[in-house]
Order: structure tokens, then C-alpha cells, then sequence
């Protein structure tokens, strides 16, 4: 057992790429269920829209990729018109099934055969970071060299990504802050409890509900560019539909309807899976762990038994602590009837 | 709670171990070569292209392995892992009178997500497409006959998410593992055996390493199948409706459900698929325009006779009543002296075991996957939204009319997107009528 | 709206009118009032099959309070929905203050200067008092998400309203639980809570849906007087109630609705003494069971 290897991992993902896109996903997320009472089930499909936005300028269009993120936010609200306009008017569970169902969709139009051309079938788009990482360079990340202290230690180009997207956290979490703080927040939260009350007091319920799907959707865009970036590729298989209710686990276990619940809970998140991940795969290293003639788990089984048990946590999570461990029970209400 | 749920684990554990490992884990790509040919009624008829050379290499361009189509067209090529291969086809081996057929290449790609099984296929054909061989009407009645397979066994899965729905308002995101439940306990059966249940080998249907006739398998899943459903509701549902726990979070739970089980299934089962033992292989039987397999009309037969049974017990019997008041009006229903909650667990049973034998049927068509059902709870979302959420019979022509579309759409999409329509069926129906065919107009206030 | 519950307040000009007017109208269904805010014709809901409104003609005088009494599953609640825009009527024409209200969606109505609250209240029990409170206010700058990043373009008005919301907590004695979540008031509380908020939007007409229910004796009295209190301001009232006692005490008109339908109206006075009312009240349930309540929900599944 290399129990230091496996703590220096956890540690690291505390604050590492993964924690990274998780949060600003849940940032969104949070906007839409934890402040609103929205089940957008499809985040995955907002987060490839920024992902891909971003691959198509830079490898098809041969434009600077700064146009990307514009691309990926015009998607970003197209994808929030299609899912909110048949579904807001109704109860919560017709959003759930039609962002299921579009962020299904979604994945399987961009990883098709005829569409390959402009999606790049089930291989994705590839190399078009390069732009992102000479600004890295540009502001003093050398590539190849070695940043951060103790665990904390990460090649440049690692190091540039995950500046990037701390600032970018930063960023959305301050402006979901503020806007939470705002008598607009006040709609939101108002509407998570009863849209009847507040309708009744004329406000637009049908409008705020659009806002709200619409910004925690571009916020989630921005999860998936930094995640694309990041990799320096997009692939379709990565924004599948289970990645939304990971994001969700995350949130959860973080607290929902709190701005701090969503920037903590993706960084525990990551670090209880690195953990588990780690701690199996050295128990598997030297071959399969056997009860007699039953195979316990061998390595390849170590994801699966991971994720069953984000499986199990979200479910624990929401029976026993639906406010997570930071959030306030108060507070918090997307489900009070 | 936490006791349901170890049950469930255990149930899983005792599921299915040997097979995933005790196979071979060998990877390799089948290649065809096939020419394109048409039989006398004017049906395709694809004939088998003998000793041509067929080259695998790896995405570095370093040759894994070659081989020369046998008499059936086939060459087998091992690789070492799923991967990036090129599978190139030497035309120069082919015999003189053939070619590539229209635009395809000599080379084509394969992605290690090709390695659904641990065997991949690739098909190269010479000569003309034959696809104009068949009439537009019999390829219209071909498809509709697959749809309304697909239709049967959706709406078969779907009346107990409906239900369940109807009776306590949850939006159950895990039904797709009731339907994978299904047929995984028949693959158990049938394919894995329970080797001490081999000294039952005297009666019909058992063999000596405990495997289990398809006819003996279906009943004894579809009991098991109505378990789970029990297992569900006893050991979650019951109790957080119990405890006053709102619909959003019991529905959340729902999807954590469906990430444990989908993963423990694959933990389980392994990530191929693979088919039933029995009536896997099946010569087609031309009926009019349309070829189809005796199993398929069987099941077929089968998923109507159900269908109508769960129809007519709905509309006719005291229980079935009882159940569409509980739907209609759960506070009216208790007030008249019908236990509500005994209704709902009846629902969660019976969703149980029509889920699983619609997951047996589409195992027979498709083979058993560890997500082949979530891979339809899409579709069966879009059934009973179109046939009204809540109203068993609007599942029932829901999923029907889903799974009828979703096929004939194929010849406006490609196969790869069949599933699209569907999304739109969904957006339209919120649109126009959310309420859904048979569905009422909600009362407010 | 200034003063509080227990001073004597002038009673409004409006007011005034209004007892006069009702005085002189016709104690009949659809009788016509001389100035009413808000005037339904030919209203029909139906749920699949079941007639659930079937209103010829109403009139609401300015000014007055009007209850809407009758049996359970007369209608009223529905007939409220309609009118708010919650629901939508099979056919129907209705107009408030001179707006023809048809089109209009619920949200629009508060807007426009009617206001409705719930049978079962509504308070927002996650949020605390004083911000359940400043929801209520229309017309806020900072409800557009592109002004609510910029806290100088709504501060100084989210300050008024807090301001014209401590006013009403003061008035409602609810001043003390300011800063509680809502979900710590009493019943009761909450609904005062609810009917305050509701006066946030600065209504000309109040609709209150069961206002007393589930309300102890002692705040009925305290209900009552705010509800005065309202008219004297001159804002208009029609409220939904089974409790003839305060109905009696408190409203200047009477509207009685059975089975969808306007049966009779009247002052206080004129109702309790009409036969036909009490037929309603005493006959509504003769001759059926919740037995065949359901067996009629079946026949429409």
C-alpha cells in the first residue's frame, strides 16, 4: 500500500482540474436547482455546448477561439430556449425528462456518423487548445516547468488551466452571490418555494424561471470549455448524462442553495473519489481480490464500484442531509409540499 | 432502509459472477467481405466473397495481425485491446469480376468504442447496393413491424412508471434498471445456471449446471422482477413517503437509485453484451412483405395478450379500480376505505414484473446489457408523456406509438439517431397538449 | 395605507358611496351595481364534463367588501382562479377598472392593481418575514437581472419598500417577527403575513380566499377589523368564506354561489333571511355519497 501516493492524490484533487469544472458546473446548477427549484438533468448537454463551441471555432472555422466562447454561450441559450419553453409552464418533472432526453440527444447528434463532419463523430475535435496555452506562456507558465509547493505541484500547463478556472470560479461564484443577494435572487428563491405566491404578486414566473435555466446554463458552458481546454480535446462519451448527476452528487453533498455548498462540494467530491479510487486500484494492483472462487473486485471493476457508490451517497445525501454538510436546513427548500 | 438496499447489493452479488470473468476477454474484429446480390422473389441475398486479404493496423500504422476471407466471407483478427485500428481491405485480392461497392473505401476505423463485445464487426460489400431491391412498401411494413415490437415492449415497460406515477407522483428515474433487472435475473438463469439447483436435472427445462429453459426463466424472472419492484417501494419509497419526504428529493433519489444499480449491474455483469441461451439465432419467416422471426411473433403475441390482460384488470376488477381512484384522487380513495398504500406497493409489484419481462423480450432482440434499460427510459418518458403522465392505458398507447415512430423514423434519420424523433414527439405534446392523448386537464387550485 | 389597526380611521369617500349604492341595488342574482370595479358575464369552466363555474353575471361595487359564500365545491375557489388568471374559463368575458382581463396573464393582474391570496396560505416559510414582505412590492428595479448586479441602481428603493413593509408588518402586528422565517409564525400569523403582502402591491381590488380558515377565534375579530380597514382606505375586497358569522359582520354584500352557479344576492340581511340559500346549504350533499363522488372521477379517467 502506498498510502502516500494515495493522500498526495486526494489532497491534490482538492483543488485540482476536476474540482475545477465540477464547480463552475455546479455554480449553474445551483443557479437552477438549489436557488430556483429548476431539475435541469442536462447540465452535461450545456457543458458540451461550450466545449464543443469552443472546438468547432478554433478547428473549423480556423477563427481565434475567443469566438468560441461566444459560440458556446449563443448554444448555451439556444439549448435553454428548447429545453424551458415547452417544459417551464409545467410541473418540475417535465424539465427533468426533456433535459434528460436533450442532453441524451445532444450527445448522440455530436458523436453521429453524419455529422461527423462538424462535430467530429465519436472521436471529438482535438488539438485546438494551442492558442490558450501560448497565452499561458505569454504570462509566464512555462509548459514544461514545475509550479506550486508540496502536493500541490503541477506541470505550467496544468497550472495555467487551473488558474484560469479559479478565476473563473471566483468569477461566477461572486456573480451568483451578488445576484442572489438582489430582490431578483429574492424571485428565484420565492419561486423555488411556491411559483403560485409569487405569480399571485405579479411577477413573470415563466420569465425568471427562463433566466435562471439560461444563466446556469452559460455557467455551465463555461464548465465544459475549461474542462475541453484542459484536455485539449472534446469528446462526446465525456458529457454523457451521468456526468450532470455527478455534478448533482457534488452539489448536494456541498449544500444546495449556497454559493459556498457549490464551490466545497465538488472539491470534497473529487477528493472522496480520487480517494476510493486510489485505495482500490492499489488493492487490485497485484491481481484480483478473491473470496474463495468469488472475484471480489479486480481493477477494471474499480470505476464501477466508485460510482455505485456516488450513486449511493447522492441517495443517502438526499434522504438523511438534503442541505449537504454546509447548507442550512432553514434555508433550504426546492422540495417543500 | 440501509437493510433494503444491502438486499439489493446481495441480490446483485449472487448475480451473473462467473460469466464476465470466466470468458475469454479476447479481443479480435470479424471482417465480411460480401457481394451484394438479390434472390429470385427479389430480396437481398448477400453472398460471401472467398479469399480476399485483410490487413489490421494499429493507429501507428504497425500491422497487429492479416487474414484471407474463408468460403463464408470471414476473416477473424485478434488484437491485443480495444483500440484505434485500421482495417484495410487488399482490392487487388478480389476476384476480378468485383468491386467496392459505390463510395465505400477499402479502409475503415475502429474505435475502442466499437468493442461493445469483445468482437467487433466490419462488413466490406462489393457490387451495387441493393437496397433499392426492396419495395418502398415492404420496407415501410418491415420497419412497422419492428416498431410495434419495440412499441409492445415499451408500453409493456412503461405502465409502471405511469403508474407509479399516477398513484404517488414520483417520477421513478430508475425504471430503466427494473427493465435491465428483468432480463439480467434471465441471463442468470438461463445462461449462468445456479449450479446447485443442477440435481434438478430430472425435470424438464433444468439442466445439470442448474441452467433454465427460456420457459421456465421468463415466469420465475418476472416473479423476481415483482420482487425488486416490492424491494423498491419496501425498502425506500414506503419509507420516505412515510416520513413526509417531498417528490423532488424522493426523485432525486431515484437517479442516485439508478447510478448505484447501473453500476453494480456493470460491476456485475461485466460491460458486453450478450445474448439468452435459447431462440437467440432464428431464421426469419416471410409473412407478406415483412420477415420476421417465430420468436418474434411469439413475443410479440406474448406482450399483446399481456397488454390487454393489464388492460382489461385495470378496467374491470375491484383491484384495477382501486388503483386508477388511488391515481384519480389518493385523499378521495383512502376517504371510501381503499389502502392507498397497499395500492401503491400492488403498483410498484406489478411495474416490477411488467418491466422485467419487457426486459427479457428486448434481451431476445437485442441481447442483455447492463444499461440496456436506461437506454430506453427516454423512450418510455416520451411514451407516457405522449400517452398522458399518470393514465395507464396513455403508457400503454404511449409507449406503443413511440416505439412505432421511433422505428419508422429511421427512414428520415439515420439509424445511429433514431432516438431524435422522440425528443421532438416529447417537445411537441408539452407544447400542444401536455396533458397527453388520454390524459385531463389538471384542475388548479 | 398609514395608521394602525386600533385608531379610529375616517372611513373613505369611496367607501361611503359604496354602502349607499349597495343600498339601493337589487337583492337578485346579477343585479347591477352603479359603479362596479369588476364585472364577469358568462363565465364557464368545466372540467372535463363537470360544470365547476357557470356564472352569468356579476357585478363587484368599488369600494365595498363582498363576500362569496356557498357550499363546499360550489365553485368559488375556481371562480377566484378564473378571474386572477390562474386558470383559464371554457368561455367568458370579465373586465377590472375598465381592462378587459381575458388575455391577461396572472402575473399582469397584480400589475394592474388586483391582488388574490390562497386558501391554503402561502408564505414563503424558507424566507424571512421582511423579505416575504418586499417580494410583494411591483415594479422593482432590481428584479431585472441585468440591474440587480448594480446595487446603486435599486438600493435606494429597495429601502423604501422595506420601509412601506415595516409599515404593514407594524400595522399586522407582525413587527416583532421581522427577521424570523416565515415558517416559525402561526398559522394565523400567516395568514395576516399573506394578506400583507398582498397589500405590498398596492391593490385597488383584494381577493381573499378563505381568509378565516384555520384562524382562532381571538384573530378572527383582529382579521375582521383589517379587513374594514381596507375598505376605509378605499380598496375594494371580495372575499371566499364559509364562516356566516363574520361574513355577517363584516361585509356590506352578499354573493351566493351553489353547484357553479350565482344564486342569490344581497346585503347581509337579505341573505340569511332567503330560503333559497339555506335550500343550497342544507341540500347540497342529499342524495349523493363520496361513494359516487368517485365513481363520477372514475367515469372521466
Amino acid at each position: 500500500m502506498d498510502w502516500e501516493a494515495i493522500f498526495e492524490g486526494t489532497v491534490k484533487s482538492f483543488i485540482g482540474i476536476n474540482a475545477v469544472y465540477f464547480a463552475i458546473a455546479a455554480i449553474g446548477l445551483n443557479v437552477q436547482f438549489g436557488f430556483t427549484g429548476l431539475l435541469n438533468f442536462g447540465q452535461a448537454a450545456f457543458m458540451a455546448a461550450g466545449a464543443y463551441g469552443l472546438g468547432m471555432t478554433a478547428h473549423y472555422f480556423g477563427i481565434s477561439f475567443w469566438w468560441g466562447i461566444g459560440i458556446g454561450i449563443v448554444y448555451a441559450i439556444v439549448l435553454g430556449l428548447l429545453m424551458g419553453i415547452p417544459t417551464l409552464r409545467l410541473r418540475a418533472d417535465y424539465l427533468a425528462i426533456v433535459t434528460i432526453a436533450a442532453a441524451e440527444i445532444v450527445r448522440l447528434v455530436v458523436r453521429s456518423v453524419k455529422f461527423k463532419d462538424v462535430f467530429g463523430g465519436s472521436d471529438g475535435i482535438n488539438e485546438f487548445s494551442g492558442e490558450f496555452r501560448r497565452v499561458g506562456t505569454d504570462v509566464g507558465f512555462e509548459v514544461a516547468d514545475s509550479y506550486g509547493f508540496w502536493w500541490f505541484t503541477f506541470t505550467g500547463r496544468q497550472m495555467w488551466t487551473l488558474v484560469v478556472g479559479w478565476i473563473l470560479v471566483a468569477f461566477f461564484g461572486t456573480l451568483v452571490y451578488m445576484l442572489m443577494k438582489s430582490p431578483w435572487g429574492r424571485v428565484l428563491k420565492a419561486i423555488r418555494e411556491d411559483e403560485d405566491a409569487v405569480r399571485s404578486l405579479g411577477k413573470n414566473v415563466y420569465s425568471y424561471k427562463m433566466q435562471s435555466l439560461i444563466l446556469g446554463g452559460v455557467i455551465g458552458t463555461f464548465s465544459g470549455m475549461v474542462f475541453a481546454l484542459d484536455r485539449g480535446s472534446v469528446q462526446p462519451d465525456n458529457y454523457s448524462r451521468d456526468v450532470t448527476f455527478y455534478v448533482l452528487t457534488a452539489l448536494v453533498l456541498g449544500g444546495v442553495a449556497k454559493v459556498s455548498g457549490s464551490i466545497v462540494g465538488p472539491m470534497l467530491f473529487w477528493a472522496i473519489f480520487v480517494f476510493i479510487e486510489s485505495t482500490l486500484r492499489e488493492f487490485t494492483r497485484d491481481g484480483p481480490v478473491r473470496i474463495g472462487d468469488f472475484t471480489l473486485i479486480d481493477s477494471t471493476q474499480v470505476g464501477q464500484i466508485n460510482l455505485a457508490l456516488i450513486g449511493l451517497m447522492l441517495m443517502l445525501l438526499m434522504i438523511f442531509r438534503p442541505q449537504g454538510l454546509f447548507g442550512s436546513r432553514k434555508e433550504m427548500a426546492f422540495d417543500d409540499r | 432502509m440501509v437493510i433494503a438496499l444491502f438486499a439489493i447489493v446481495a441480490g446483485l452479488l449472487a448475480l451473473a459472477d462467473a460469466p464476465a470473468h470466466a470468458q475469454d476477454t479476447e479481443y479480435a474484429i470479424r471482417v465480411r467481405v460480401l457481394d451484394q446480390q438479390r434472390d429470385a422473389s427479389g430480396r437481398a441475398d448477400n453472398q460471401p466473397v472467398e479469399g480476399v486479404s485483410i490487413t489490421v493496423v494499429d493507429a501507428d500504422g504497425a500491422e497487429i495481425g492479416a487474414a484471407v476471407t474463408d468460403a463464408e466471407g470471414m476473416a477473424l483478427i485478434a488484437v491485443p485491446a480495444p483500440g484505434d485500428y485500421v482495417v484495410r481491405l487488399d482490392e487487388e485480392t478480389l476476384p476480378d469480376d468485383l468491386g467496392l461497392a459505390g463510395e465505400s473505401t477499402a479502409e475503415e476505423a475502429v474505435t475502442p468504442s466499437s468493442f461493445v463485445t469483445s468482437t467487433t464487426n466490419i462488413t466490406f460489400f462489393t457490387g451495387e447496393s441493393q437496397s433499392f431491391g426492396q419495395s418502398g412498401v415492404e420496407k415501410v411494413a418491415q420497419r412497422l413491424a419492428d416498431g410495434v415490437r419495440l412499441g409492445l415492449i415499451l408500453a409493456m415497460c412503461s405502465v409502471g412508471l405511469s403508474l407509479i406515477f399516477g398513484t404517488t407522483g414520483l417520477t421513478n428515474f430508475a425504471h430503466g434498471e427494473m427493465v435491465t433487472w428483468g432480463a439480467l435475473v434471465a441471463f442468470l438463469l438461463n445462461v449462468t445456471g445456479i449450479g446447485f439447483l443442477g440435481f434438478l436435472d430430472f425435470l424438464p427445462l433444468i439442466d445439470s449446471d442448474g441452467r433454465f429453459q427460456l420457459f421456465l426463466t421468463v415466469p420465475i424472472a418476472v416473479v423476481v422482477g415483482g420482487m425488486f419492484g416490492w424491494l423498491s417501494d419496501w425498502g425506500i419509497f414506503a419509507r420516505l413517503r412515510r416520513r413526509g419526504i417531498g417528490l423532488i428529493t424522493q426523485m432525486v433519489v431515484t437517479v442516485g437509485l439508478s447510478i448505484m444499480l447501473r453500476n453494480l449491474f456493470l460491476y456485475r455483469f461485466g460491460g458486453r453484451t450478450r445474448p439468452l441461451r435459447n431462440y437467440s439465432l432464428q431464421e426469419g419467416v416471410d409473412i407478406g412483405p415483412v420477415t420476421i422471426t417465430p420468436r418474434d411473433i411469439v413475443t410479440a403475441l406474448v406482450s399483446l395478450a399481456v397488454l390487454v390482460a393489464v388492460a382489461s384488470a385495470l378496467q374491470y376488477t375491484r383491484i384495477g379500480k382501486a388503483v386508477r381512484a388511488v391515481s384519480d384522487n389518493p385523499d378521495l380513495a383512502s376517504a371510501t376505505g381503499i389502502n392507498s398504500q397497499q395500492v401503491i406497493r400492488l403498483v410498484w409489484v406489478a411495474g416490477g414484473s411488467l418491466a422485467a419481462l419487457g426486459g427479457i423480450f428486448r434481451a431476445l432482440d437485442e441481447q442483455v446489457g447492463f444499461d440496456m434499460g436506461s437506454r430506453l427510459l427516454f423512450l418510455m418518458f416520451a411514451g407516457i408523456t405522449l400517452g398522458g403522465l399518470g393514465s395507464a392505458f396513455g403508457a400503454l398507447v404511449g409507449g406503443f406509438l413511440v416505439g412505432v415512430l421511433v422505428e419508422l423514423a429511421t427512414f428520415v434519420v439515420p439509424s445511429e439517431l433514431k432516438n431524435t424523433p422522440a425528443l421532438l414527439i416529447l417537445i411537441l405534446v408539452l407544447l400542444l397538449r401536455p396533458q397527453g392523448i388520454l390524459g385531463r386537464a389538471e384542475r388548479v387550485g | 395605507m398609514t395608521g394602525d389597526s386600533t385608531a379610529q380611521r375616517g372611513t373613505s369617500e369611496i367607501a361611503v358611496e359604496a354602502k349607499r349604492a349597495l343600498a339601493t341595488a337589487a337583492a337578485e342574482p346579477g343585479s347591477a351595481k352603479p359603479d362596479p370595479i369588476l364585472e364577469a358575464r358568462d363565465m364557464v369552466r368545466n372540467f372535463g364534463g363537470i360544470l365547476a363555474v357557470d356564472v352569468e353575471h356579476l357585478e363587484v361595487q368599488r369600494g365595498s367588501i363582498t363576500a362569496l359564500i356557498g357550499p363546499n365545491g360550489a365553485g368559488k375557489t375556481t371562480f377566484f382562479n378564473l378571474l386572477t388568471g390562474f386558470d383559464e374559463p371554457t368561455r367568458g368575458w370579465w373586465q377590472f377598472d375598465g381592462h378587459q382581463m381575458s388575455d391577461v396573464a396572472a402575473h399582469r393582474t397584480a400589475a394592474m392593481g388586483m391582488v388574490r391570496t390562497f386558501q391554503l396560505t402561502k408564505s414563503l416559510t424558507k424566507l424571512p418575514v421582511i423579505e416575504n414582505m418586499k417580494l410583494g412590492a411591483t415594479a422593482q428595479r432590481g428584479e431585472k437581472w441585468w440591474n440587480a448586479l448594480v446595487p446603486s441602481l435599486w438600493r435606494d428603493q429597495e429601502h423604501e419598500i422595506e420601509a412601506r413593509a415595516d409599515e404593514l408588518l407594524a400595522r399586522f402586528a407582525l413587527g416583532h417577527m421581522r427577521d424570523e422565517y416565515a415558517g416559525a409564525l402561526s398559522g394565523g400569523q400567516r395568514k395576516l403575513l399573506e394578506m400583507a403582502r398582498a397589500l405590498m402591491t398596492q391593490p385597488r381590488l383584494v381577493m381573499l380566499d378563505e381568509p378565516m380558515a384555520g384562524v382562532n377565534p381571538a384573530l378572527k375579530q383582529n382579521l375582521n377589523d383589517h379587513i374594514r380597514g381596507l375598505r376605509d382606505e378605499g380598496v375594494t375586497v371580495l372575499f371566499v368564506e364559509h364562516d356566516m358569522d363574520m361574513v355577517h359582520d363584516v361585509s356590506d354584500w352578499v354573493v351566493v354561489m351553489a353547484e357553479g352557479r350565482i344564486i342569490a344576492e344581497g346585503t347581509p340581511d337579505q341573505i340569511s333571511n332567503n330560503p333559497d340559500v339555506i335550500d343550497a346549504y342544507l341540500g347540497s350533499h342529499q342524495g349523493t355519497s363520496l361513494l359516487e363522488d368517485l365513481e363520477a372521477l372514475e367515469d372521466l379517467g
